[in-house]
């Protein structure tokens, strides 16, 4: 036994037991969903707009085989999913090959960072108006505007895997008279992977985001297009259904590219 | 009366299967303003030796008490200067060493007198209102020492205080300490892997062997420093050329080279 | 080095400002119906700058879009930073807080926007609420994680001189965090725009994102780009007043020189 027990002090403490972990942790869920079951319950924020948790539950089910705005919620997430892929792939195809570049050819460098440094500013989401107009509503204009929000990590990340990698390597492969092509595609690229995928990680959260944006401006189809729809007929089950799906959706895509890019760390010896 | 007792001290760490069994058995005793170094190779417990003092860690079994008293918490009566100096990167140095005596609840002009008589004292006159990335590493220490010295403690505890300063200003820090104990004796705790600076600073130097960590034997260095009168010389290089230095010195390396090579 | 770079970048903006002025009104390669010219956007300007557009000029749209984000922004500071801090400091806390946490989080700042419409209308509140709702969670994450990277040294250092609690959180958690809560504050900032834009083009009887949305219904280019450049520098001022507060409160923690000893 341990004697003379020192007091731990007031910061942190030790480590919770897994028991007093998931007790806590399921005394604040409880909570929570008590507290907005009590407070529709009983009728202190009316049903109409906070309905229980037990509603939007059956709600979202529901969804899957009633249609509402058109198609069911599996429909609507297929319809976001697919563009959210195109805008996705569009900003990766364009943003990797460019950041690559730009962290080798220090004039392509100084050339597009002035660019990319003024528009960065300009928020994705009020690129709403051009691609409206540009693109429609159907499947262009939403993809322009989750291009805009996945484009910059995308860029940025290889731009600094590139400019950052090991002197050395750069140095050892220009000895062996290593060409630009090759240097590039050879050296740089994987070199910057760890890098490049994390860019990702966060083009994809940040074009989830613009996803959700775009679609409820701009859409005739999508999970944000129904919320919409309902928030315009006062349907707060569905627009509460609407967001479970958003969420849960963001966070399989989430949790599907920390698994790759755990699996990748792993396969390349990383960590 | 401030010393600090080991009382049969065992300290395990983790549990199960990953247990290591860190202190065996220490019994300790650092009189009264005696100014005791331990060395031992690496990963022997020293600095576990010390954080049981200063109450970072308990004993598993057995009690470590100062002046009398077990130690059950962290507290300025036991001033601890890290290795790493730790010094708040936030505050200028005034501000690092006022923190303690305004936890103290000490008045303002009291606060200030002490203070300004620590900064003196360390020769941190001119840099009391820097930040600490402002100062050189050997400052930073001079100010993590003044930081222990101004709360006035019962003991100081050290934590191989010198182990991150390059070697020159390593040696002014260790001329100064001498300079320090000599002026505002304390019962100390001086936890070091350098023979050589345990010999120059300590009345008593422990040898620990390796893990787990016991006393192996505690060398004199006090008597003989009175004998031969060290204190004639303000240099370090003049003390460590004395037979009496070489000796103690080549005496306590092998005692710790047996304890390496085994 | 320098001056070859800034010389690059100048002639680089010299040069899509002409492209965008050949493209647009000399040769009428971009016809004035998709993007418009540099005269149709000074004219743009001009309108809303003078008569107004969607109901008053462009200084009043953007004083009001930047009223509402200094609003949820502060909000989300004050409940979202102490939230952090309190989760940090605590483990009990922690593991109380987390799982509701970890629920709300995945849903996207703009997918309370329809919510937030329901229950407040298409005023002011519901822009700080959701506002609010953005920035809160990176705020709470970093000001968290702030906490969790102190150096142990420095709290065992904070004990060992017997520092109260209160006085524990305010001078050594607090500052030791603070470079990572001022991370988090700008990312705060950043969603905060975001949102406020998206929420105002859904539907909004004022501010930026009204006059992009009007533009949008009118058809007029000009306009739009008038209002996104307008988000932009609202966008860039604000950033840069959060980098001004930032090097104010971490001046400790700004300078290069170490002198040697």
């Amino acid at each position: 036994m341990e004697s003379g027990r020192i007091k731990t002090g007031f910061v942190m403490g030790p480590k919770l037991s897994r028991s007093d972990a998931l007790g806590l942790g399921g005394l604040g869920l409880a909570g929570f969903l008590g507290l907005w079951g009590a407070l529709s319950f009983f009728g202190i924020v009316p049903v109409e707009f906070l309905p229980s948790p037990f509603a939007v539950g059956s709600r979202f089910i529901d969804l899957f085989a009633e249609p509402f705005a058109g198609f069911t919620l599996p429909q609507h997430l297929g319809s976001s999913l697919l563009r959210y892929l195109y805008g996705v792939l569009l900003a990766a195809c364009i943003g990797i090959p460019l950041g690559l570049a730009m962290g080798w050819f220090h004039l392509l460098d100084d050339i597009v960072t002035p660019i990319f440094n003024g528009l960065r500013f300009i928020a994705p989401i009020a690129w709403v108006p051009f691609a409206a107009l540009w693109f429609g509503t159907g499947i262009g204009g939403p993809i322009l505007i989750i291009f805009a929000g996945a484009f910059p990590p995308c860029l940025i990340n290889a731009y600094r895997g590139a400019r950052f990698v090991e002197p050395r390597l750069v140095e050892a492969a220009r000895m062996l008279g290593t060409n630009h092509g090759r240097m590039l595609t050879e050296i740089l690229l994987p070199a910057s992977v760890p890098s490049i995928v994390a860019g990702l990680r966060v083009a994809a959260g940040l074009g989830w985001q613009s996803l959700v944006g775009a679609e409820l401006i701009v859409a005739s189809a999508g999970v944000g297009f129904m919320m919409v729809q309902a928030q315009a007929s006062v349907q707060t089950t569905t627009v509460m259904a609407g967001m479970v799906a958003i969420g849960l959706t963001g966070l399989a895509i989430d949790v599907a590219l920390r698994q790759g890019e755990r699996w990748l760390h792993n396969r390349l010896g990383l960590d | 009366m401030a010393s600090i007792r080991f009382d049969k001290v065992q300290k395990y760490f983790g549990r199960g299967e990953k247990r290591t069994h860190a202190l065996a058995n220490i019994d300790l005793e650092i009189r009264d303003r005696e100014f005791l170094a331990i060395v031992g190779p690496s990963g022997c417990g020293k600095t576990t030796c010390l954080r049981l003092v200063a109450g970072f860690e308990a004993a598993s079994e057995g009690a470590v008490s100062v002046a009398g008293k077990r130690v059950t918490e962290p507290g300025p009566d036991r001033a601890v200067v890290f290795q790493q100096f730790a010094l708040f990167p936030w505050k200028t140095a005034r501000g690092n060493i006022d923190l303690g005596l305004r936890n103290k609840r000490m008045g303002g002009e009291e606060r200030a007198k002490r203070i300004a008589d620590v900064l003196k004292l360390m020769n941190l006159d001119s840099h009391a209102d820097a930040f600490p990335h402002q100062l050189s590493g050997g400052m930073q220490q001079r100010v993590a020492i003044a930081r222990a010295y101004v709360l006035d403690p019962e003991v100081l505890l050290m934590d191989e205080p010198f182990g991150a300063l390059d070697a020159q200003t390593r040696v002014v820090m260790q001329e100064e300490l001498v300079r320090l104990a000599r002026v505002r004796p304390r019962t100390v705790l001086f936890i070091t892997h350098a023979v050589e600076e345990a010999v120059y600073l300590a009345d008593r130097v422990a040898v620990m062997t390796r893990r787990p960590g016991t006393i192996k034997e505690i060398v004199d260095v006090k008597s003989m420093r009175e004998a031969e009168d060290w204190n004639r010389f303000e240099r370090i290089e003049d003390v460590m050329d004395l037979d009496s230095f070489v000796h103690l010195r080549t005496r306590i390396w092998k005692s710790l080279r047996e304890e390496k090579d085994s | 080095m320098a001056w070859r770079r800034q010389l690059v970048g100048l002639s680089t903006i010299i040069t899509v400002a002409l492209a965008w002025y050949l493209a647009t009104s000399v040769t009428g390669f971009i016809s004035g119906g998709r993007f418009p010219s540099p005269v149709d956007t000074w004219a743009a300007f001009r309108q809303i700058s003078g008569r107004g557009y969607a109901d008053g000029t462009l200084l009043a749209h953007a004083l009001h879009s930047l009223r509402l984000v200094a609003m949820g922004f502060a909000v989300a500071i004050a409940t979202g930073v102490p939230l952090g801090l309190l989760m940090g400091w605590s483990r009990r806390a922690e593991a109380l807080i987390n799982p509701v946490f970890l629920l709300i989080r995945p849903i996207p700042p703009l997918a309370w926007i329809p919510l937030a419409i329901l229950w407040l209308g298409l005023g002011d509140a519901a822009k700080i609420m959701v506002i609010w709702f953005a920035a809160f969670v990176p705020a709470v994450i970093n000001s968290f994680a702030g906490v969790r990277a102190v150096e142990p040294a420095l709290l065992e250092a904070a004990r060992m001189l017997g520092t109260p609690p209160w006085r524990f959180i305010t001078e050594v958690l607090a500052p030791s965090a603070s470079p990572m809560i001022f991370t988090g504050l700008r990312l705060s900032l950043q969603a905060s725009w975001t949102t406020l834009v998206a929420a105002e083009l859904v539907g909004a009887l004022f501010g930026l994102g009204r006059v992009l949305n009007l533009a949008q219904q009118d058809i007029y280019p000009g306009m739009i780009l008038v209002g996104m450049l307008a988000v932009a520098i609202c966008g860039w001022l604000t950033t840069g007043l959060l980098a001004l507060g930032e090097a104010r409160a971490l001046a400790w923690n700004q300078g290069e020189s170490r002198p040697a000893s």
